[in-house]
């Protein structure tokens, strides 16, 4: 008898990364029938996101113009080939497609919101609209599952699994202890290019005072293995990306955060990472005090990933059988320790 | 004009009669607001819609054989919430609505939209 068909949908490197290691977990546990597709504007990297995991996109879907063409094609593919369920993370014209043909979706990294409670920026109000079609939210964080509790998502449907970027550093760590080493104090740079241009300078700098400096930017990298040993080797990363601040933190790599607070409070309240203001010269500042002071960088690397504890795809794996019938829900993620707090 | 045109017109020029004749008797109605829902119910909202929101707009669209996917934006004094709706077409007539609120922006910039 065939298993059960579960579309992931992934639309993005950062979703690649994702929904990759949900796909492994299906396969070893042998329930459901995992078919990754690529989507979005660069189904390519996609693929190679996936490939590196040893995953072959099953399904190519190179989005439209605009959401409702998106939902079409996928409202198409799906007339002819319709899943059991659908995973997505940002995806909203998927999940539309697929509440429009009353196909279960699940969300993973679901209830991620900037903190500004009704704002009506695009992507919080996509992020919003997916919440009120998913089948069962799929939570990193219980900040994120309180989020959605605000929205009136019915706590029953709200599972805390943890993040899967997490799992995706594990399953890549052989790969990535293995690289050589790059033999300088590597300062990694994920934000846009103009913003880049404005603050690598002033962290150059410091190569006057630490020759064994280097500062890259993550965009010369390829997504994926390259990318996670970069940030497995790295010193320090400075990010207004806040899928990047989850990989660096999957990595053990501290992190110094530009701009969103309420987006990472997790990290900032682990101690892993710091928020500092978008400020060439303050930025310097932080990373001057962590080249020079090894130990607070190692104390913040020590302050751990809140974001999952790297069995997030098991349980979303899990989680997606027992919604079409096979076995029980997972426990959630049991809460994370605190430094220095004895339990 | 096909009929998801025609619907889409009818409702946003707070045309309640066109409205009530395009729905189909035994019309299924489904919404995530927080208050039960039937053809007359979706009829009152979708005219408190049209008479308080500043422009209603189709933002996109989607055609299928039997029905369509249609996304708005309902711009409000204070802000903008957006609402996808899902008709399913039989014979000229609508046979099932599925409306899709942002609920958050909805009670924020339509207080008082639906009795809950």
């Amino acid at each position: 008898m065939s298993l059960p068909e579960v579309h992931l949908v992934a639309g993005t490197v950062g979703e690649a990364l994702r929904l990759a290691p949900v796909a492994l977990a299906m396969r070893e546990q042998g329930r459901l029938a995992a078919v990754p597709v690529a989507t979005g504007a660069d189904p390519d990297a996609v693929g190679q996101v996936l490939t590196a995991f040893g995953i072959t996109p099953r399904i190519t879907l190179p989005s439209g113009d605009g959401h409702t063409e998106t939902m079409r094609r996928f409202d198409d593919l799906w007339a002819v080939r319709t899943p059991a369920a659908v995973i997505v993370r940002d995806g909203l014209a998927p999940a539309l497609a697929a509440f429009w043909r009353r196909v279960p979706l699940l969300t993973v990294d679901a209830g991620r919101r900037s903190g500004d409670f009704g704002s009506a920026s695009v992507l919080e109000s996509q992020r919003r609209l997916l919440a009120q079609v998913t089948t069962v939210h799929l939570a990193a964080t219980p900040l994120a599952a309180m989020n959605l509790l605000d929205e009136r998502v019915i706590a029953g449907d709200t599972l805390l699994t943890g993040g899967t970027a997490q799992d995706a550093a594990q399953l890549f760590a052989t790969r990535t202890l293995a690289a050589p080493s790059r033999g300088r104090r590597t300062i990694v740079l994920g934000m846009p290019a103009e913003r880049a241009d404005a603050i690598g300078p002033a962290l150059r700098y410091l190569g006057g005072h630490y020759p064994d400096l280097e500062v890259v930017r993550a965009a010369d990298f390829a997504p994926g293995l390259e990318l996670a040993t970069l940030l497995a080797q790295a010193y320090l990363v400075v990010t207004d990306d806040e899928d990047l601040v989850e990989e660096a933190l999957a990595a053990c790599c501290p992190v110094l955060m530009i701009g969103f607070a309420a987006r990472h409070a997790e990290a900032l309240h682990a101690g892993s990472a710091r928020l500092v203001e978008p400020d060439p010269a303050a930025i310097s500042s932080e990373a001057a005090d962590l080249l020079e002071h090894r130990v607070r960088r190692d104390a913040m690397a020590l302050g751990g990933n809140p974001y999952g504890d790297g069995l997030a795809a098991y349980r979303v794996a899990q989680a997606t059988a027992a919604l079409l019938g096979h076995g029980q829900f997972p426990d959630p993620m049991p809460a994370q320790p605190t430094a220095g707090v004895a339990r | 004009m096909d009929v998801a045109d025609f619907w889409t017109k009818s409702w946003t020029s707070d045309d309640r009669v066109a409205v009530r004749q395009m729905l189909a008797p035994d019309a299924e109605i489904e919404w995530n607001l927080d208050a039960p829902v039937d053809d007359e119910e979706l009829v009152q909202v979708l005219h408190r819609i049209a008479v308080f929101a500043d422009t209603v707009t189709v933002v996109g669209q989607s055609r299928a054989d039997d029905g369509a996917a249609l996304v708005y934006d309902l711009e409000a004094p204070f802000g903008t919430a957006r609402m996808v709706e899902f008709l399913t077409i039989a014979d000229g007539r609508i046979t099932e609505v599925r409306q899709v609120y942002d609920v958050t922006a909805t009670d924020q910039f339509f207080p008082g939209l639906y009795a809950n």
